[in-house]
């Protein structure tokens, strides 16, 4: 058992709504934010994605940033969502030169390298945007907005790298070395990813179906979401409301494969029995799996067995919300984290949309809209490479 | 919370320098300013020729520093493996976005993407020694291996773990480096350009360290007043002060305005404590800051400092270091404190 690391604030922006409350409100009304390809710019319609509703130009314009500056996809978004984020847990921009700020995101600025590639080789045209590439600048791009942070990073484990920017946060708080740190991702849809998915056949021509057997494929999605990660002693002084509790965290490497998971989940079960460990909680206190859950054929076996090995047969409820916003890589371990923060506060299961059959050798997921009071839930995000990180988020109960 | 002592039992490098060598301290490779890939040694030893024929040369790299360095720390296993690099698998991201751009979006082929996330490294390391333990890759420009640094050291003072690999890897090609060059990120004049490939082995267990990792500190810029504030109080909380400090190992580079803001922020936290350099030796790149580490710890282990990387005449001496500051300082955005004794 450890201190327990408060969550004062969020900000979350996907698919299904640019904040939390909309958020809460498709998830609970069951609708799905995927469907057919509108802002980016590639030839492969037939694939349906979770696009957040705002062109860039929409996004500069609620932010309040001149048309004419240089900003990536990735870095708007993650501002939308630092914003609430900030608004939630009270900080001002005079508290930020003590706080810290970590941001997890593979693509970065690689929206606009893919879009002049070639300029950048052949001629001067839009080279103010080569220097907008690289993942940190990405995070830099959006602390900045905001102000002067007192430390900024940037994780890269592929689609578990919010996941693991939260892990970095709390060992932060942990050692001292800060009271308070933003920690979440973001990440756009890039026309890069979306044809890498592709060439390995990952992607479905229909609605994301996870732990259904009829399975066959992601829809990428894209999005961001912070967490305001607090000290118990910063929180309480501050007075400021606790939304959540960071109890325990896990990351393991599956050491199996560049691109699959293996077949005994053995990544994913260290990642969750970790979490669980740190926090000391047992597995049979868990109220709700946000698993996840992307839909392809490999991923669903291989995080189904490491359940069964971790729970027996007292597997807790469990469903994959990616359905709703389609896979937000780099961002869904802190898209699906405040997902889980927004059921435990408002006591429901976010129900496994799509599914209708139960596949070989997988756990049957939440597919019935089910109120419950619940206290503990772990929440999952693999990366390529087997990056497999588990966070466990508990109620916040007054004492 | 634990005060357990860091060692750094083993480092490894492959650069513009002899690679996996120490040969730079007693008989350098020079250079003039410009761009240079790195000096390879032969992969055969640590990957299949199969494998390598997929591999960009980053991944070729990072596995031959990393398994030296776990050969040299005579440890069977690490509790985690941490890599920091600034621009990740940029040969097989070229690969990718050139076929991208240039053949249309139809007839890609799954193979340089699979190999292109910043996470390749760690994960490739891991599958090729069989470590299920705490793995993650940072990737945040000049403090890249940083962060990957300062990842570890937390988990240690957590007592979370009590080995770590920690790398820091960048390659560049000749496009990207162009690429750069044209977006004013590198390539700048009287500044040698090269790559990086570090691996350090940490752990709690002191037997045949080359040095012992003190402190290690990173710094979002806020000024320079509150630079000084945060320098003081890293070396207070190490029980040090400036004039404890032997040298100070600066990014200092040839390029005119790197190194103005070097001289003027080191003069004002430092005062006239003696500077050395090491980018004349090995070039610059998003993670040079880890070959900085590796020199300071050879330097360290070895008991002298090449002449060559005086910063100024009237510095040098045959002094036996006791203890290294690693300054560095990312555009001046980011900085980071690194404190290794002897």
């Amino acid at each position: 058992m450890t201190a327990p690391i408060y969550i004062t604030g969020c900000g979350v922006v996907s698919a299904i709504g640019l904040n939390q409350k909309e958020s809460l409100e498709t998830l609970m009304g069951e609708h799905s934010g995927v469907g057919q390809l509108t802002y980016l710019k590639t030839e492969h319609k037939e694939f349906p994605v979770g696009e957040v509703k705002l062109s860039d130009a929409e996004m500069r314009n609620r932010l309040g940033i001149s048309d004419n500056a240089i900003t990536t996809r990735t870095a708007l978004m993650g501002m939308l969502a630092l914003d609430e984020a900030l608004k939630q847990a009270e900080i001002t921009p005079e508290m930020l030169p003590e706080i810290g700020f970590i941001s997890g995101t593979t693509v970065g600025g690689m929206d606009m390298s893919e879009q002049f590639y070639l300029d950048y080789i052949n001629n001067d045209a839009h080279k103010e945007y080569i220097s907008v590439h690289d993942c940190g600048n990405c995070s830099e791009m959006t602390a900045k907005h905001f102000g002067d942070f007192a430390f900024v990073t940037t994780l890269s484990t592929a689609c578990s790298s919010a996941a693991n920017a939260i892990i970095l946060g709390a060992n932060m708080i942990r050692c001292g070395e800060a009271e308070i740190v933003i920690v979440g991702g973001s990440e756009c849809i890039t026309k890069f990813h979306l044809n890498g998915f592709n060439s390995l056949m990952i992607l479905d021509t229909k609605p994301c179906r996870p732990f259904d057997a009829t399975r066959n494929g992601l829809n990428l999605g894209e999005g961001a979401a912070y967490l305001v990660l607090e000290s118990e002693k910063s929180a309480k002084k501050r007075n400021v409301k606790i939304q959540a509790v960071l109890s325990g965290y896990g990351n393991a490497c599956d050491a199996f494969h560049q691109t699959a998971s293996s077949p005994d989940g053995e990544g994913a079960y260290r990642a969750m029995k970790e979490a669980l460990e740190i926090a000391g909680v047992k597995t049979t206190e868990v109220d709700y799996i946000n698993a996840h859950g992307t839909g392809t054929p490999n991923n669903d076996v291989s995080e189904s067995q490491a359940m069964m090995r971790l729970f027996g047969n007292n597997i807790p409820p469990a469903s994959s919300t990616k359905p709703f916003t389609g896979h937000t890589t780099s961002a869904s371990g802190s898209i699906e984290a405040v997902f889980c923060i927004l059921a435990l506060q408002n006591g429901f299961l976010p129900v496994n949309l799509n599914y209708s059959q139960a596949m070989d050798d997988g756990i049957i997921p939440v597919h019935q809209s089910t109120k419950k009071d619940l206290k503990h839930i772990l929440c999952n995000a693999f990366g390529f490479g087997g990056n497999d990180s588990s966070l466990l988020l508990s109620k916040f109960e007054q004492k | 919370m634990t005060n357990k002592e860091i060692y750094v039992l083993s480092a490894k490098q492959i650069s513009i320098q002899q690679p996996l060598s120490e040969e730079w301290m007693n008989n350098p490779t020079l250079y003039e300013p410009a761009f240079y890939r790195s000096i390879d040694p032969s992969f055969k030893e640590y990957v299949s020729p199969i494998e390598a024929r997929r591999m960009g040369k980053i991944l070729k790299r990072a596995l031959a520093t990393s398994k030296e360095a776990l050969k040299a720390s005579g440890l069977e296993t690490v509790d985690a493996i941490v890599t920091g690099t600034g621009y990740g698998c940029i040969e097989n991201t070229e690969f990718f976005l050139d076929a991208l751009s240039k053949e249309g979006e139809q007839l890609l082929k799954p193979t340089y993407f699979m190999q292109s996330t910043h996470n390749t490294i760690s994960s490739l390391i891991a599958i090729q020694t069989k470590n299920h333990g705490y793995n993650a890759t940072y990737a945040h420009k000049g403090i890249s291996f940083d962060s990957a640094l300062y990842d570890a050291y937390l988990q240690f003072r957590l007592n979370k773990i009590s080995s770590a690999l920690v790398g820091g890897h960048d390659e560049m090609t000749e496009t990207f480096y162009q690429i750069l060059k044209k977006g004013g990120v590198i390539g700048f004049d009287n500044e040698i350009c090269g790559e990086a490939a570090v691996s350090v082995v940490l752990s709690d267990k002191q037997e045949n360290a080359l040095c012992k990792l003190s402190g290690h500190k990173i710094i979002h810029q806020q000024g320079i007043e509150s630079l000084k504030e945060k320098v003081a109080k890293f070396l207070q909380g190490n029980g040090k002060t400036c004039s404890d400090i032997d040298f100070i190992l600066t990014g200092i580079s040839g390029y005119k305005e790197n190194d103005e803001a070097y001289m003027l922020e080191t003069k004002a936290l430092f005062g006239d404590r003696p500077l050395l350099k090491y980018k004349n030796l090995f070039g610059d790149s998003f993670t040079a800051s880890g070959i900085g580490f590796y020199v300071a710890a050879q330097c360290l282990k070895s008991g002298f400092v090449p002449r060559n990387m005086f910063v100024n005449e009237k510095d040098i001496t045959d002094k036996k270091p006791d203890n290294f500051l690693i300054f560095n300082r990312s555009d001046g955005t980011n900085y980071s404190l690194t404190l290794l004794e002897k």
